[in-house]
């Protein structure tokens, strides 16, 4: 993939593709998805931005079958979540929102084999295969704790888990890291990077940090997809930024407003040492 | 209204096997008028402390004091009337057909003549921008507008503490900064301000105290710039950028904000 123009990864074979999706709520006047295409081959990381409202959610509703489209199709390895929901939730895995949604046991470690048990996995495959996934997490030595006395943050962690516990092929994260703290999101991000190629991943976020090295973006906005890009572009496209009421990360929105040209940067250090590379300049003239 | 935590303690699952300290001691002040940020990694106690503000919780030892005055000795609907809670994903409560019987809910709990809760109504929801939404169904919002409608809920209530349990979570950035420019203007009317945040941007932004809490014990508790400049682990990104550069410009200010950080860099940078 070619960073610097935006074009867009078209070699591999398709994980999931959409073709003029559209969908509405019952009883709401404007369309929650409208003629929403977009393909995603196997092993892309691919971010998907845009105000509440705009889809995203919905998007990811229909990825699993939970919501069938009014008209258009989807496909998710060749399975249509539509037609065939079952076949289509042994590859696709979803993160909902809130965690709490997605927790169905007392105590964690049964909650990480609910996936597993229902797939009629052998008990000492499951065995390992929970332990594996609460390490992953950062949830070891949870295993005995009752899900209800866990922290948002948590709970959030223990989701995933089961998740990745069924190695679903495809992760839909809506808003991962909404509960988790700033370690809990750095220690996110990094399981997430290491799906990197293995899986696909498509990443529901309103914080653009967390996308700085996605394949591309997916930007959603009104029920349309507005744009598909490289992250490098969209950060440097104030006007596709603002339309769709997206900002800037903290530090490059900082560098900006300092005049600094600096599309690349993802650390305060790193912004801190490009300050006084530019203080020292300015001594020197 | 001064709201303050003495001494709490609280255990789940007490005499069980289960048993989870989460809040080991805590004192806390919530002056009037005042926004008070808290913040800490997850699990470290700060939904429990929430919890505790209108006793949905009560502690397994020590007090709540409202203006000096025992909590628990207080008619628990007065209590939570003067406290508001605003729980994580406060959507999930959403239930009546229409989005102003929602916000009227509370209201007419507290006996208030239709009058009196219709304007209530309203008020909440034009501060929560959300007006428009009043006839429409709860269920059928975006995960942004319910959030507004549930807050409006609570706000309906008139509470004298609006504590707000991650009330950004999952928003994008224009109805985040409606929720921001909400506890500025609750700030400007006297109201205190709890809010619970692992957003450590956002508690810069609008925070007049900090406390952190860790591992249900209060770290750190103080002016943002002392809180903050003192505990790197906790730095927004403004107070880690400036922190790095007062490594080699000891003499540099310690702003938290964002607008007076860009102003300080800027006048750095211009030498």
């Amino acid at each position: 993939m070619d960073s610097t123009t935006g074009e867009v990864r078209d070699s591999g074979p398709l994980a999931v593709s959409c073709e003029n999706l559209a969908f509405s709520y019952p009883g709401t006047e404007r369309p929650a998805l409208s003629n929403v295409s977009f393909e995603v081959r196997a092993g892309e990381y691919v971010g998907v931005v845009g105000p509440n409202g705009g889809g995203k959610s919905t998007l990811a509703r229909m990825l699993n079958g939970l919501l069938a489209p009014d008209s258009g199709s989807s496909r998710v390895l060749g399975v249509d979540p539509a037609v065939e929901p079952f076949e289509a939730r042994k590859k696709v895995g979803v993160l909902f929102q809130n965690p709490e949604n997605s927790l169905v046991a007392p105590f964690v470690e049964d909650d990480v084999a609910f996936g597993l048990e229902n797939r009629g996995a052998p008990v000492e495959e499951m065995r390992v295969r929970v332990r594996s996934a609460l390490r992953a997490v950062g949830l070891e030595g949870y295993e005995k704790r009752e899900t209800h006395t866990l922290s948002g943050g948590e709970k959030q962690c223990l989701a995933l888990a089961g998740l990745l516990a069924v190695e679903p092929e495809v992760l839909v994260l809506d808003e991962p890291t909404s509960m988790l703290d700033p370690p809990g999101k750095r220690g996110l991000l990094r399981i997430l990077d290491g799906l990197r190629g293995n899986k696909t991943v498509l990443h529901v976020t309103h914080h653009l940090e967390e996308l700085l090295w996605a394949d591309r973006i997916l930007v959603l906005n009104e029920g349309q997809v507005m744009s598909e890009v490289v992250p490098s572009v969209l950060f440097s496209d104030a006007r596709l930024l603002g339309e769709n009421g997206l900002v800037l990360p903290p530090v490059l929105r900082l560098a900006r407003d300092l005049g600094l040209d600096l599309p690349e940067i993802d650390s305060s250090e790193e912004l801190a040492q490009a300050i006084l590379k530019e203080m020292g300049k300015r001594v020197i003239r | 209204m001064r709201l303050e935590l003495e001494e709490i303690s609280y255990v789940y699952s007490r005499g069980t096997p289960f048993e989870i300290a989460a809040l080991r001691g805590v004192s806390l002040a919530v002056e009037a008028g005042e926004v008070l940020g808290v913040c800490g990694g997850t699990g470290s106690g700060k939904s429990t402390l929430a919890q505790h503000t209108n006793l949905l919780l009560s502690p397994t030892s020590g007090r709540v004091l409202v203006d000096g005055v025992d909590a628990a000795s207080l008619e628990k609907i007065r209590l939570r009337q003067r406290v508001g809670l605003v729980f994580q994903f406060p959507e999930q409560a959403l239930f009546a057909p229409t989005v102003e019987e929602d916000v009227a809910f509370a209201p007419r709990q507290l006996g208030l003549d239709e009058e009196e809760v219709r304007t209530r109504v309203e008020e909440a929801l034009v501060a929560l921008g959300a007006s428009r939404l009043a006839r429409r169904s709860p269920h059928n919002l975006s995960g942004g507008e319910k959030r507004r409608v549930a807050v409006a809920g609570v706000l309906a209530m008139n509470p004298e503490v609006l504590v707000l349990d991650e009330p950004t979570a999952g928003l994008d950035p224009a109805t985040r900064e409606t929720l921001l420019d909400l506890i500025r203007s609750l700030r400007g009317a006297g109201i205190s301000v709890v809010l619970i945040s692992h957003d450590l941007d956002e508690v810069a932004e609008v925070a007049d105290r900090v406390c952190i809490l860790e591992q249900g014990e209060v770290k750190a508790v103080g002016t943002p710039a002392e809180v903050f400049y003192g505990h790197p682990e906790y730095a927004p990104t403004m107070v880690r950028v400036v922190s790095s550069l007062r490594e080699n410009y000891p003499e540099i200010v310690q702003p938290v904000r964002y607008v007076e950080t860009v102003n300080v860099l800027k006048k750095l940078l211009e030498g």
